[in-house]
């Protein structure tokens, strides 16, 4: 197994990611290196299925999108969690680069040519000793903020 | 044998640690071990999580988890939490294991905000940019010394130039 596989399933195994799928604020799905899913759960109880791409961890930032299970695909931008025009819908983009990517900080995709952040919000810069759950805990509080609705596409 | 996973922090470590138990033997038991284990001090109390009170030590394992989630050692029966917002500060006693969120609750109320106000706003380690989990215990933060600050922080928004050709 390489290193950094080895070491992403080392921090899973952590207490702290442990806790947090305790508490029911995510779920580890599956790990296809260098990807693994991961289900954060919203403040309705819905499941928001991140794709992560994982290589180089922990040094190099992972990068996430909205993923789409079943269809082994990216979730349809119609299911992508909605904003009331607040901080969600400033991190859920369907339109930054093709939804591939959340626009966070400590995505890997995301920090290329914002510099500035750097400096504006030294909390979101991922920090490798802290790992996944960083990126994890961001997202879960978009998610349970009131800023979240849910997506225009969900069944009633 | 069956075990329980036991979550707890402490003035020991920062961090949310796991470890198991059986299901009858004490709460004694447990801190004996987690003694030589992980470093917690023989003296220290055992609460459970956001309980104001510390636990006795002859309960059972499986009545403790059937009344709490996760567990925090200290000698600090309480820690003296200071939050600081717009030139102002509030201050109130927790037990240690009180929860960054339940502090937040607190914090926000005792400053006047709304809900809609509360939601965009956070608790950072005074002084840094360290902004820890809604999870973490206050004790693990006050370590052996009892008191810990928070500054109320604006989340910022994350925003920015999306570059060129970010946007399709």
């Amino acid at each position: 197994m390489a290193p950094d596989e080895a070491a992403f399933r080392a921090d899973v195994a952590k207490a702290a990611f442990r806790a947090g799928a305790a508490e029911g604020r995510w779920r580890l799905a599956s790990i296809a290196w260098p990807f693994a899913e991961i289900t954060v759960f919203a403040r309705d109880g819905r499941e928001v299925v991140l794709r992560f791409r994982c290589d180089g961890f922990p040094q190099t930032p992972p990068t996430a999108q909205p993923w789409d299970s079943e269809r082994a695909a990216p979730l349809a931008h119609a299911l992508w969690p909605r904003s009331h025009g607040g901080r969600l819908g400033a991190v859920f983009r369907p339109e930054w680069k093709g939804g591939s990517a959340l626009y966070l900080p400590c995505d890997r995709e995301s920090i290329v040519g914002h510099d500035e952040w750097r400096s504006q919000m030294p909390s979101k810069i991922w920090r490798p000793a802290a790992g996944i759950i960083q990126y994890l805990e961001l997202v879960h509080e978009l998610l349970n903020s009131r800023d979240y609705a849910p997506p225009l596409g969900a069944a009633a | 044998m069956k075990t329980i996973d036991i979550f707890f922090q402490g003035e020991h470590g920062g961090q949310i640690e796991l470890t198991e138990a059986r299901p009858t033997e004490t709460l004694a038991d447990l801190k004996a071990r987690l003694v030589q284990s992980h470093g917690v001090d023989p003296d220290a109390l055992v609460f459970g999580e956001d309980e104001d009170e510390p636990l006795g030590e002859d309960l059972v394992i499986e009545a403790v988890v059937a009344r709490v989630s996760k567990l925090h050692f200290s000698r600090c029966r309480k820690v003296e939490v200071t939050v600081a917002f717009a030139g102002h500060k509030q201050h109130r006693a927790f037990a240690p294991s009180a929860t960054v969120a339940k502090v937040k609750v607190w914090a926000a109320k005792a400053f006047g905000m709304t809900p809609e106000d509360a939601g965009e706003h956070l608790l950072q380690i005074a002084g840094t940019h360290d902004r820890p989990a809604p999870n973490t215990h206050v004790g693990a933060l006050a370590r052996k010394t009892c008191k810990v600050g928070f500054d109320l922080v604006a989340d910022e928004r994350v925003n920015g130039d999306c570059g060129q050709g970010g946007l399709i």
